[in-house]
């Protein structure tokens, strides 16, 4: 743990907490944040599920279903994303920053993976959904979650790019940028399996 | 039994704080991260909007003292005056308000410095102007009209841009209330002083906690809904459009997930205050300490629980049961919450200054609403008296006689802690009588005209009603007119006010035991809580309280000296 | 904190004198309270209202002594725990009685239990669905309520049958005829946004829920069954209301439900005249046109003082006939009352805004209207003026050949010769 931060000239008024609590702090904050927030996907969610009584059948009649693979495929993405974040907060808080590097850029390139595959998925819903909710819905959420997953991969990159340069070393505190941008990714993926199972496979 | 904590360090550091002076006026129009400045950014911004709101309520029995259209040149504008009203009560004033009181009291009970997170803070506040001056915006185009629920499809299809506004502004103000509300949560979870276990907690804090989890669970979804009314209003989309697939219940199903629990967002810091003011100004522990801050949070849970009872009249028919047993569950810790306060005054030894006569004030009110409350939910009675002036009378009985009294209470409480000054409690004994009687005779007659057939949110109505309506109306005004005896004193008061000293009400929580105002870092050193926040009638707390006297004798700001 | 001492507080005789006479003051204002709730409610004018007063009268007096307990306590507190002036102790150090406690959430609790039980009872006893509903002359007549803003418009689909076939439909406009003991069951349709219909005499009420037009919209229902009131003449008539904001109007989208003493009251004040009124049309268009224009929802806008109209949502009908040749150059008065029924968009009067409806047999339900009712009603509205701009002497011919330039309909012009064996005479929309 670290003991301390260094005091600018002028004290900050987060300054006045010890560094211990900043994270602290942090964290909780975090988690709460992601319990709040993951409340809006519930909200696009039970969107979804009334919707569904508007129509006799889900999908409505004359309505192809969303083919599932690429889908399956971009979650598998995501999830593997998640993993690499995972392990490149481990090798960046055991201090191997090459680990780190790798496992971030894996991040990365397979959340752009992810957002590609399910960017192709909004553009390519049929002319037929998009007359229903069937098709609306879906690209209500889609959208929604990917400008979530773009967001994030940008705090992404730019830690990234600040911890290359050799920023945030010195424990756990300091390295709190690395932790928060991984939870918020573990949040995209989170957010993301409600709505796969939504969208795909809840019918 | 512990010992006798002083809870302040040196008399070298003594020094020191004599020296705080008040913050400049100017330090309010500005980016501040200090909680305290932004306690009163709150607090200042949100009474402007409340004398904005009550001009609009003002404007509305102006026009309801006769049957026909007077005041008004249209239905429409009396709707979106309403509108309005509601928005600018509910959104700029409540809310905001008690983020006002939470922001400037919670740190200092807890001997915090400042809250979790300062910036946070100050940005969350600072988004609130811009959402007003959106809101407002509204009457330079076509204002909203659909009431402050804005129910489809008359708020999509068949309302003007001011709808559109109305929502990015509200939009806005839930994301302020959000930011608000995660700091508050992690400001009272994680830096009490040591020895202020959970049990120990002031409960204003407690109430605090609970509000501001309702808030963190609850504001997402009025997020999503207003996202989809601004997709259906600007991009096409039929969400709530029943010819493209779109469901209008779908709109009161989240909207009201939301804004059945912001009823307790608005009004259970109110039941913190309560707590707070009836034992210190009683000079007795509060009865039942701890069940009154579970009472808290199962108000919080089984809030969730109840929305649709806002839907009585739309839903289907078998899905209303339910939701009358939930909601008349609410009752039980509303209840406990009501009895232990009445166990915390009786035998006690009550000073009746304003604060506590407000507090008061809210005990007999509130009761009203929560009767009111129970009869709402026993379903075959709300079909007759839903969207009907009983339910335009239960919830200002809620939100009026809980709320904004529990509001009047915690300023003139907490006013000298904010200013060092004492508010003229002559002036204030003169406005409790205006605003109880004010509002007993506004808001208890409209119970009677619902029933007998008025509905709520019209201009024009059935002349049978003429006079209760002219009994409302002048009533109202008197209680309009209360409002400016209590701004002449907080100005008089902030200028000409005696000066307060540290504790002027010999309370036990932690912002007594710092100078009032209390300097940048709120304590000069890390503040020893008493063992039990409301353990008054024992030799300790008074050995404790002369203590803190004894430490700030000389410590009023010395401007004032 | 339980190591503080844990001393009951004391209370002085003259509390307990005080409780005693405050727990009589009690009884006689639970009293007192009880007998003002006929006051505060409308008249019982159905089965239902019976029972949801009977269970109000409950929560009244359940209500009433939590309110004097409270209000009763608050007040023995402040009479006598008031601190002496110059007396800055504290209170007693009394935190709290479990076994208090434990009693105000238990009592509440039953209480609850209790109300949520006998409100659950009263639910499922005021809407049982009933057999033999709407009940008319031994025929189940099916009764359609239409909410559109800002007007309620009640149609009866009678079992009779007009010379050609077609089923009659009685529209009664803004009321509903019924009679006691009735089982009335309205099927509820809004055309644009949510409404609310309410009958407080009733004690019932239920929103208009806009659905898919495609699929037949989102039907709802209301049922109820008139009972006699005491003292009432009948007919008797009682408000309808719309409870749900609806905009500009709402309050003024009020209507009434008339109540017959019994069926043959109905039968011969309302039903039968409705129906001869349809086959036998009086051969005056204008007369004609004066009881059309009153089964559609005109009034809920248009002022017109010879029909006893005030609403001012639209541009007033009075002397519409001395302007109708002016408004639009080029137009004739007939033309331009013709388009301003049918084709409402056309042209709006000037400090208008585009909100009438569209009427015309391309419309459902309440504002569908056939070229016949259309030629009625022109003509009847070109009696409204001093010096009408409507060409009088010819209106059989001058009518129906603005019909025909705006809308390339014929009108049958021999319709309502009091013969019953002309056209289609009924509110329901034309087979095109």
């Amino acid at each position: 743990m670290s003991n301390g931060i260094s005091h600018g000239q002028k004290a900050k008024p987060r300054d006045q907490q010890s560094a211990a609590l900043r994270l602290k702090n942090n964290r909780l904050g975090m988690n709460i944040f992601q319990v709040s927030w993951i409340m809006v996907f519930f909200a696009l969610i039970v969107v979804n599920w009334q919707l569904r009584f508007s129509y006799a059948q889900w999908p409505p009649v004359g309505v192809t279903p969303f083919e599932p693979l690429l889908p399956s495929l971009a979650t598998l993405a995501l999830l593997g994303s998640s993993f690499f974040a995972q392990r490149g907060l481990a090798a960046f808080r055991s201090a191997e920053i090459k680990d780190f590097a790798l496992c971030w850029r894996l991040t990365m390139t397979l959340g752009i993976v992810f957002m590609a595959l399910i960017a192709r998925e909004f553009a390519m819903v049929s002319a037929a959904a998009l007359a229903t909710q069937y098709g609306v819905t879906m690209r209500l959420m889609t959208g929604f979650h990917i400008v979530h997953a773009l967001v994030i991969v940008g705090i992404m990159l730019a830690v990234y790019r600040r911890a290359g340069a050799g920023a945030y070393r010195g424990g756990e505190a300091a390295g709190w940028a690395v932790e928060g941008a991984a939870k918020l990714w573990h949040f995209v993926t989170v957010a993301w399996m409600l709505f796969y199972l939504v969208l795909y496979w809840l019918r | 039994m512990a010992t006798i904590a002083v809870p302040i360090g040196t008399q070298a550091e003594q020094r020191e704080a004599e020296a705080v002076r008040r913050p400049a006026l100017s330090e309010y129009l500005r980016w501040s991260v200090d909680h305290k400045i932004i306690g009163v950014q709150y607090g200042i911004s949100s009474f402007l909007f409340f004398l904005v709101g009550g001009a609009m309520a003002m404007g509305i029995r102006l026009e309801l003292l006769t049957p026909g259209l007077d005041l008004m040149v249209s239905g429409s504008a009396y709707n979106s005056l309403f509108t309005m009203h509601g928005t600018v009560m509910i959104f700029l004033f409540i809310i905001p308000m008690w983020a006002a009181f939470g922001n400037f009291v919670v740190p200092l009970q807890l001997g915090a410095k400042d809250m979790a997170f300062p910036w946070l803070n100050a940005f969350a506040f600072w988004l609130i102007p811009p959402a007003a001056i959106i809101i407002l915006m509204g009457y330079f185009v076509t204002p909203a009209e659909a009431g402050w629920t804005a129910y489809p499809p008359l708020s999509t299809l068949f309302s003007g841009d001011g709808q559109t506004l109305w929502a990015l502004g509200a939009h806005l103000l839930g994301i302020s209330s959000i930011m608000g509300s995660i700091n508050f949560i992690v400001t009272i979870l994680n830096m009490r002083p040591e020895g202020m276990t959970l049990w120990r907690m002031p409960l204003l804090c407690w109430a605090v906690l609970a509000t501001s989890i309702i808030a963190v669970m609850a504001t997402p979804f009025l997020a999503g809904a207003l996202t989809l009314l601004l997709l259906d209003r600007v991009a096409g989309t039929t969400f709530f459009d029943a010819a493209g697939g779109g469901d209008v219940l779908l709109w009161q199903n989240i909207f009201w997930f939301y804004s059945h629990p912001a009823v307790y967002i608005m009004v259970l810091p109110g039941m913190g205050v309560l707590s707070e003011v009836l034992s210190i100004h009683s000079r007795k522990p509060v009865f039942g300490y701890r069940m009154v801050g579970l009472s808290s949070m199962g108000i919080a849970f089984v809030g969730f629980t109840v929305w649709a009872h806002h839907m009585f009249t739309s839903l289907q028919p078998e899905l209303r049961i339910p939701f009358m047993i939930t909601t008349m569950i609410i009752a039980v810790p509303t209840g406990i919450k009501m009895f232990s306060w009445l166990g915390t005054i009786w035998g006690g030894k009550i000073r009746f200054t304003s604060a506590m006569l407000f507090a008061l004030g809210f005990l007999s009110m509130f009761v009203i609403g929560g009767i009111t409350g129970v009869m709402l939910a026993a379903l075959p009675f709300d079909i007759h008296v839903h969207d009907t002036y009983f339910v335009v009378s239960h919830f200002h009985f809620v939100l009026f006689g809980g709320s904004v009294f529990a509001i009047y209470a915690a300023l003139y409480h907490w006013f000298p802690k904010v200013t060092g000054r004492m508010m003229n409690e002559r002036l204030g004994r003169i406005h409790f009588v205006f605003t109880y009687f004010g509002f007993l005779f506004t808001f208890f007659p409209m119970h009677i005209v619902g029933m007998l057939g008025m509905p709520r949110r019209v201009a024009v109505y059935d002349p049978a009603f003429t006079q209760w309506n002219q009994l409302i109306g002048i009533a109202a005004f008197v209680l309009g007119f209360s409002t400016f005896i209590v701004v002449y004193n907080v100005i008089h008061s902030y200028f000409r006010g005696p000066v307060a000293g540290a504790n002027p009400w010999r309370a036990l929580t932690l912002e007594w035991a710092t100078t009032s105002p209390p300097p940048v870092t709120n304590f000069i050193d890390d503040p020893i809580p008493y063992e039990d926040p409301y353990g008054y009638g024992t030799e300790a707390a008074t050995a404790y309280l002369d203590a803190v006297d004894e430490t700030f004798r000389n410590g009023a700001p010395a401007s004032s000296r | 904190m339980n190591n503080n001492r844990n001393r009951t507080p004391s209370v002085s005789p003259a509390a307990v004198v005080v409780a005693a006479i405050f727990l009589l003051v009690s009884v006689v204002g639970i009293n007192w309270f009880t007998s003002f709730v006929p006051a505060v409610l409308p008249p019982q004018a159905s089965a239902e209202s019976k029972s949801v007063d009977e269970l109000f009268y409950v929560l009244v007096i359940i209500g009433g002594i939590v309110f004097f307990l409270i209000q009763g306590m608050l007040l023995i507190s402040v009479i006598f725990f008031r601190a002496k002036s110059g007396d800055p102790s504290d209170g007693p150090a009394y935190h709290g009685n479990a076994l208090l406690e434990i009693v105000w959430t238990i009592i509440p609790a039953g209480v609850v239990v209790f109300l949520a039980v006998l409100s659950f009872n009263v639910w499922m006893q005021n809407t049982e669905p009933k057999a033999m509903v709407n009940l008319i002359d031994g025929d189940e007549v099916k009764i359609n309520v239409s909410g559109a803003r800002y007007a309620w418009t009640h149609s009866y689909q009678t079992g009779r049958i007009d010379p050609d076939g077609e089923q009659i439909v009685i529209n009664s406009g803004d009321r509903l005829h019924t009679y006691i003991g009735q089982h009335i069951e309205l099927e509820l349709r809004t055309q644009d946004v949510i409404h609310s219909y309410w009958v407080p005499a009733m004690r019932v009420k239920q929103d208009l829920l806009p659905g898919n037009p495609a699929t037949g919209g989102r039907p709802t229902e209301i049922r109820f069954t008139p009972v006699r009131v005491e003292g009432e003449t009948y007919p008797a008539a009682y408000p309808i209301v719309c409870a749900e904001l609806c905009g500009d109007g709402h309050g003024r989208m009020t209507g009434e439900v008339v109540v017959y003493e019994d069926e043959n009251q109905f039968l011969q004040a309302f039903y039968e005249p409705a129906i001869d009124a349809i086959l036998n049309p009086p051969a005056d268009p204008v007369l004609r046109g004066e009881i059309v224009i009153q089964q559609y929802i005109c009034n809920s806008c248009h002022t017109l003082d010879s029909l006893g109209w005030t609403s001012r949502t639209g541009p007033s009908l009075n002397g519409i006939a001395d302007r109708a040749g002016e408004r639009v150059p080029g137009q004739s008065a007939e033309e331009y009352i013709v388009q301003s029924v049918w084709n409402t968009q056309a042209f709006v009067v000037p400090g208008y805004t585009e909100q009438m409806p569209a009427f015309g047999p391309d419309q459902t339900d309440a504002n569908a209207m056939n070229a016949e009712q259309l030629y009625a009603i022109t003509a009847f509205l070109c009696t409204q003026g001093e010096q009408s701009d409507c060409d009088s002497e010819n209106q059989t011919t001058a009518i129906p050949a603005a019909i025909k330039t705006a809308f390339g309909l014929e009108v049958d012009i021999t319709f309502g010769q009091g013969d019953g064996a002309s056209t289609d005479s009924s509110e329901a929309p034309d087979e095109d």
